[in-house]
Order: C-alpha cells, then sequence, then structure tokens
C-alpha cells in the first residue's frame, strides 16, 4: 500500500497518509484541515479543540471485522441533544474504507452503499421501511445533530458542518443502517451492529481508574 | 439432578417389585406355625391352629 | 520537525470528576467519564446537566434524604458476565394496579469499553438488562425477538419517583412511560414508550445470591417474594423429564409382570372338591388332604377356594404343612356371597370365589388340613380347592405403579402452581380454582 507523504502547508509537519484514497486529513501537530489536491495540500480550516470525549477508541486502534483486520485512520465527531457519538473511518486490510461508530459504548460497523429512492431529510419519518440488499430496514431515530470536529483522514472533504440530520434505520436481525443528510444528496450507509469483544481491539485509549 | 433422582428411585422400584415378586412374598397376612408333628396326618382335630383373625366363633373345637 | 510522535492533541483524557453541587455545595462525583447527561445531588437531590461544567440544575425534588438507600450502593463495583461494571445511578419507579402502587429499583452500571447496563429489583427478584440493538416484533399479546417468542405479561403507567447519581438520558422525577414486559422466562422483552419514541431492552432474571457475590456485598440476601414475572421454574425443566421417566418405568414394569406372568406355572398342583354339611361327619370337620409337591425356588402358594354360596358362608381354616419340615402356615378364609333385589334394584355382596397368597414356601411335600365351618342351618355347601405354585402377586405392581406415577403428579401440580402464582399478577391472571381467595 503506498504511502504517499507531503508536508503541512501551515507547520511543515510530515503528514503521512495511511490510506491512498483519504481526500482531507487533520495535520496533528497545528491542527489545520489539510485536503489532497492534484499537486500537495491545501490547508482549509483548523479544528477547534475536540471536547473532553469517553470514546475508548483512539487513532490507530486496530481491531478485526469479520476476519478482516482493520485500523482506525480518521474521525469525525457528532453532537445532538442526549450527548454525542463518533464515527471513526476505519480501513480495512484490503484497501476498504468503513466506518466504525461509537455511540454510548453501541458499536456499529457500515459501509458507505449507493442506492437510489432515498428519501430527503423532510421526507424521512419514523417508522417508514426500507428495503436493501433483500434486508428490510425500519426508521427508528431521526436525530438532528451537529458536527463538532474531525480528526485524522477522511474519504471526502468534512469540515465545519453546522447541522446535519440523520436517520438511523435498524431491523430485527441486527443489520443497521445509517442516512446521512449533510449533503445535498442523502448517504446511505449500511452495515450491523457488533460487540465490543468481537472486534477484538488493540491499542484502545486507557482510562483511569479502569 | 432431579432426574438422577427419579432414576434412581425408580429402579429401587421395578428392583423391589422385582424382589418381592421373585422371593415369592404376598400382601395377605398369614400366620406360620413350626414342628407340626406328623401325626396331624392321621388325625387332623389334634391340630392346634392359631387363632389369627377369626370372625366366625365355632363354639368349641 | 522530529518524526516522532506528536504532542498530545486528542482531546484531554476523562477522569472521574468531584465538582460541587450549584443549589447546595455538596460534593458531586461523575464517574462515568462523561457519558452522564444527568447527574443527582445526594444532598439536597437537585437534579443537575452533567455535560455543564456548571451543573446547571435541572429538576429538583423534594424527598427525606436516604429514604430509599440502593442496596448496591453507588460507586460499587461488580463482574457481570465476566465485565467489570460501576454502579452510577439509581432510580424507583412505579406503577399503579387497581389502586395499589408496586414500587421496584433499577441501577445503572457503566464500564468505558462495554457501555450501560442495568438491573431491576423488585421485592428481592434481580434482573439483568441491556438495551436492544435489533427490533423486535410485536404481535398480538406477544413479541418476538431474535426468533424467541415472549408472552405479553403487563402494560402499565410507570412513573419515576425517586433518582440518585447518574444517568445516560435525561431523567425528571415524575416521568412517566408505558412500560411493557413480555415475557419468555428466564427472559423479558420490554417496551418503553416516552411521546413517540419506544426503547427495548432484553432482561435475564438473575439470583439475589448472584448479585451479592457478584458486587461482593456484606449482609444477606434479602428472600425474594413470591414468584416473579420471568422467574425460572426450579420445576418445569423436570415435568417433561419426569413424565418421560415415569413412561420408560411403566413400560419396564409391564414388562417384569408379563415376565413373570408368562414363566408362572397356570395349572393346578392341587385341585380337589369337597362337600360340607355342618354337623356331618358328626365329630371332627376336620380333614388332610392328600400330598402334593411344590417345586422350584421358593416363591408363594396360591389357594383358591370357590364355593356354590347363595345368599351363605363358608369358612375354612386351612394349615399348609410341610410333611418333612413340620413347617406350617395357617390362615383362615370366609367365602359369602348375598343378593337380592331393592328399590334401587338388583344388589350382591361378597363372592364365591376367594383366593389368598401364602408368601415364601420353599419347595417340599405338602399337604392341607381343612377345618370348615357353615350356618348348621344351610343345605350342604359345595366348595373346591385348588392350589397354584408361583403366581404374579399384582397388588405388587399397582403399588409399583403407584409409587411411579405420585412423584410425576406431585411435580406436575407443583409446576402448575408456580406458573399459576407467576401469572396471577399479570394482566392474564389465570381462572381461581375453587371459592376462596389466597
Amino acid at each position: 500500500m503506498t504511502q504517499p507523504a507531503s508536508n503541512c502547508p501551515n507547520c511543515g509537519a510530515k503528514i503521512v497518509f495511511q490510506w491512498s484514497s483519504s481526500v482531507q486529513t487533520v495535520c496533528p501537530y497545528c491542527k489545520s484541515i489539510l485536503v489532497r489536491t492534484d499537486v500537495d495540500l491545501e490547508k482549509v480550516g483548523k479544528v477547534a479543540d475536540l471536547p473532553p470525549d469517553s470514546s475508548p477508541i483512539q487513532l490507530n486502534t486496530e481491531g478485526i471485522y469479520r476476519s478482516k483486520s482493520f485500523v482506525v485512520i480518521g474521525r469525525i465527531l457528532y453532537e445532538y441533544d442526549q450527548g454525542g457519538w463518533n464515527e471513526w473511518h476505519i480501513m480495512m486490510n484490503d484497501g476498504k474504507s468503513a466506518w466504525l461508530s461509537d455511540a454510548q459504548n453501541e458499536y456499529a460497523i457500515s459501509f458507505a452503499t449507493t442506492a437510489t429512492g432515498l428519501p430527503t431529510a423532510s421526507q424521512v419519518l419514523i417508522g417508514q421501511q426500507y428495503t436493501w440488499n433483500k434486508q428490510r430496514y425500519t426508521v427508528s431515530v431521526i436525530t438532528p445533530a451537529h458536527y463538532r470536529g474531525v480528526e485524522g483522514e477522511l474519504p471526502f472533504q468534512y469540515w465545519d458542518k453546522t447541522d446535519v440530520t440523520f436517520a438511523d434505520l435498524r431491523s430485527e436481525t441486527g443489520k443497521f443502517a445509517t442516512l446521512d443528510f449533510s449533503d445535498e444528496q442523502p448517504a446511505l450507509y449500511l452495515g450491523e451492529f457488533v460487540e465490543f469483544d468481537d472486534l477484538k481491539l488493540k491499542n484502545l485509549r486507557s482510562f483511569e481508574g479502569w | 439432578m432431579f432426574k438422577k433422582l427419579y432414576l434412581a428411585y425408580g429402579v429401587l422400584v421395578l428392583g423391589g417389585t422385582g424382589a418381592a415378586q421373585y422371593n415369592g412374598w404376598s400382601l395377605d397376612r398369614v400366620n406360620q406355625l413350626k414342628n407340626v408333628p406328623k401325626s396331624v396326618r392321621d388325625n387332623p382335630g389334634s391340630y392346634r391352629s392359631v387363632y389369627g383373625f377369626y370372625h366366625h366363633y365355632t363354639g368349641g373345637k | 520537525m522530529s518524526t516522532g510522535t506528536p504532542p498530545l492533541s486528542n482531546p484531554p483524557k476523562p477522569q472521574a470528576r468531584a465538582l460541587n453541587c450549584p443549589q447546595c455545595g455538596a460534593a458531586i462525583v461523575l464517574r462515568s467519564l462523561g457519558h452522564a447527561e444527568t447527574v443527582v445531588c445526594a444532598s439536597c437531590h437537585a437534579i443537575l446537566d452533567a455535560k455543564d461544567p456548571n451543573l446547571r440544575i435541572l429538576q429538583k425534588f423534594q424527598v427525606i434524604t436516604g429514604e430509599d438507600p440502593p442496596l448496591i450502593p453507588l460507586g460499587t463495583r461488580g463482574k457481570l458476565r465476566g465485565t467489570d461494571y460501576e454502579v452510577i445511578g439509581f432510580q424507583r419507579r412505579s406503577i399503579k394496579v387497581e389502586g395499589i402502587r408496586y414500587d421496584w429499583h433499577e441501577y445503572v452500571l457503566f464500564n468505558p469499553y462495554k457501555g450501560t447496563r442495568y438491573l431491576t429489583e423488585y421485592c428481592g427478584h434481580w434482573n439483568d438488562i441491556t438495551v436492544c440493538k435489533e427490533l423486535p416484533t410485536v404481535q398480538f399479546a406477544a413479541a418476538t425477538y431474535l426468533g424467541e417468542t415472549f408472552k405479553h405479561f403487563q402494560t402499565a403507567d410507570a412513573n419515576t419517583n425517586y433518582v440518585l447519581g447518574e444517568f445516560p438520558w435525561q431523567v425528571r422525577v415524575d416521568e412517566h412511560a408505558t412500560a411493557t414486559d413480555y415475557v419468555k422466562p428466564p427472559r423479558m422483552l420490554s417496551s418503553e414508550k416516552i411521546a413517540n419514541e419506544v426503547t427495548w431492552s432484553l432482561g435475564e432474571y438473575i439470583y439475589g445470591a448472584d448479585i451479592w457475590k457478584a458486587f461482593n456485598l456484606p449482609g444477606t440476601v434479602p428472600e425474594p417474594v413470591g414468584v416473579y414475572e420471568n422467574q425460572p421454574s426450579p420445576v418445569s425443566d423436570n415435568v417433561k423429564a419426569i413424565w418421560a421417566g415415569f413412561l420408560g418405568f411403566a413400560v419396564l414394569l409391564l414388562i417384569v409382570m408379563a415376565g413373570f406372568d408368562l414363566t408362572s406355572n397356570k395349572s393346578a398342583v392341587f385341585e380337589h372338591t369337597y362337600i360340607f354339611q355342618s354337623g356331618e361327619p358328626k365329630g371332627e370337620a376336620s380333614f388332610v388332604t392328600d400330598i402334593f409337591d411344590l417345586e422350584g425356588r421358593t416363591s408363594n402358594v396360591e389357594l383358591t377356594t370357590s364355593a356354590n354360596v347363595d345368599n351363605a358362608w363358608i369358612y375354612l381354616n386351612y394349615a399348609l404343612i410341610n410333611q418333612d419340615t413340620g413347617q406350617a402356615w395357617d390362615f383362615g378364609r370366609e367365602v359369602s356371597y348375598y343378593h337380592g333385589y331393592d328399590s334401587d334394584g338388583s344388589w350382591s355382596e361378597g363372592s364365591t370365589k376367594d383366593s389368598v397368597v401364602v408368601p415364601s414356601v420353599p419347595a417340599g411335600h405338602y399337604y392341607l388340613r381343612i377345618e370348615p365351618e357353615g350356618d348348621p342351618k344351610h343345605p350342604p355347601v359345595g366348595y373346591t380347592v385348588e392350589v397354584k405354585r408361583g403366581v404374579p402377586v399384582l397388588g405388587f405392581f399397582g403399588i409399583a405403579f403407584l409409587a411411579l406415577l405420585i412423584p410425576a403428579i406431585v411435580i406436575t401440580w407443583r409446576s402448575i402452581s408456580f406458573e399459576r402464582a407467576r401469572w396471577s399478577e399479570s394482566d392474564h391472571p389465570p381462572i381461581q380454582i375453587g371459592n376462596s381467595e389466597e
């Protein structure tokens, strides 16, 4: 896997991309948000200090999902009225990009999926049912959230967003889907809930007293 | 644990019943006597019975 | 710029924090490492915003401090299912059924990796509860979850009336939710509905003794009262097993009985008919029979007396005497048969046949000494004496059958009583048997 290296245009620190398809990253030294152009990195903003948050996962945490190992390379932090959650950007060992969400220590892994006929933010309602890949999903929660910060590598440009609406869909089998309405076009992520123990996570954060 | 208890109990009941039948036991009450003399064959009247539960009095021997 | 690890740019590491209550100044401990939404001051019972650095007051409620101390104190750690959890929150909730208020307690447990878990306690019955990730399907009077069907137990309006510690949601006192329980012992599927939001959770019954062990609690475990909705039945598994066992044994019993019956000698070793007339022959009524052989191992002897008594009786004093050893078995048998007609129809009493089984008679040469008695006024009675060797005693098999049956019946009855006690607390109580209510 090629690991292209560049320098941060703001502070000159060496930036290494773990994933060749990363579009954006955050300089770990000066917190500048850097977007990859054809030639070099361009600074587009700065990340505010992330709030104290208690996800046990951190950048470079490793784990296993369905016999494939993965490493955590980025994160998006969201907040809503009942708290916050993390969407950890993970890179599978076959080069695929996926998301490990941690919402109050409920973990799910999902993959970006293309689909047609997705509802818009104003059309989606709790209780609606959708079928994707022969699995039926029911809209369970609609969360107006706001973007709080980013860290590490992301597969798209994502910064300085304000309010974003998410719809969580659940199924009878543990399959899980998210509709992300941050952009004009709704984005669909399909995946499933996973147990902490099954992920066999390594290089986790430590907690004092635990 | 419970199933083993009933199993053991059932084996006991079955075994006990088999033993009872094999040894020729009975549910009836019968009195036993010893040393009945051979002379009873010639003189049946000389036999002294053991009065167990005797509900008709003969009024004499 | 070095290529070593960058300076710590991660957000500050969460630790248990100590703050002060804005209302009364008492110390507030936050144990859940940033997960709590609300925290309650143990001194003044103000409900505070745990995410606000100033602990903004959200609600106040009046209660006597220490009114309802949690059985597992806040901050206690215990191991459940191989994971350590810390008790961070506690609440008391109640429902009202037919005017009576029923209280139960809920404990919020926290682990920084595995998240939140709950324990509920009602009258000494405990449940280990997690929030469901998969969706159950609700049917008529039942719900299915992950392929298992749970029966509807109760729907009630639940009210929170006492809170302590930290909660990962916005807790308020006097908050109402519609709580529905479905049971499949030892598990329970519950739904909580507030406004339009439904949360499902799965509970598993856990014994108080296991809670005390897990959290290392002092003192004795409080005895549970009554039967709880998803309490596992101590006998139900055994019911099927015991009837299967009974069937097996009953079949074996039948085989043993058949075995003895088939190997028994059905023909008589001695048979003779006599006529008895009271008073004749003059003098001695007793007589002896010819000698007959009893063969084989020590077994029983069946003696059958058949008499043609018709509204009369005959009494026979028997002695089975071993010619060689002088051992004798002595017994008297009555044969009487009465019959007639009355206002109800025909009736009969007694029988013309009598059988007795003499036990444990060894092989040898035997004869019978017979002394008959009868009604002096009665015409002569004819009677046949029949001796058989080694007969099956049906009484033993009858007793054995009952002995095998009774435990099965007792177990089944106990199981039925247990289930009736369970469902008597539900929205679907069983029909009362008998006149009195327990």
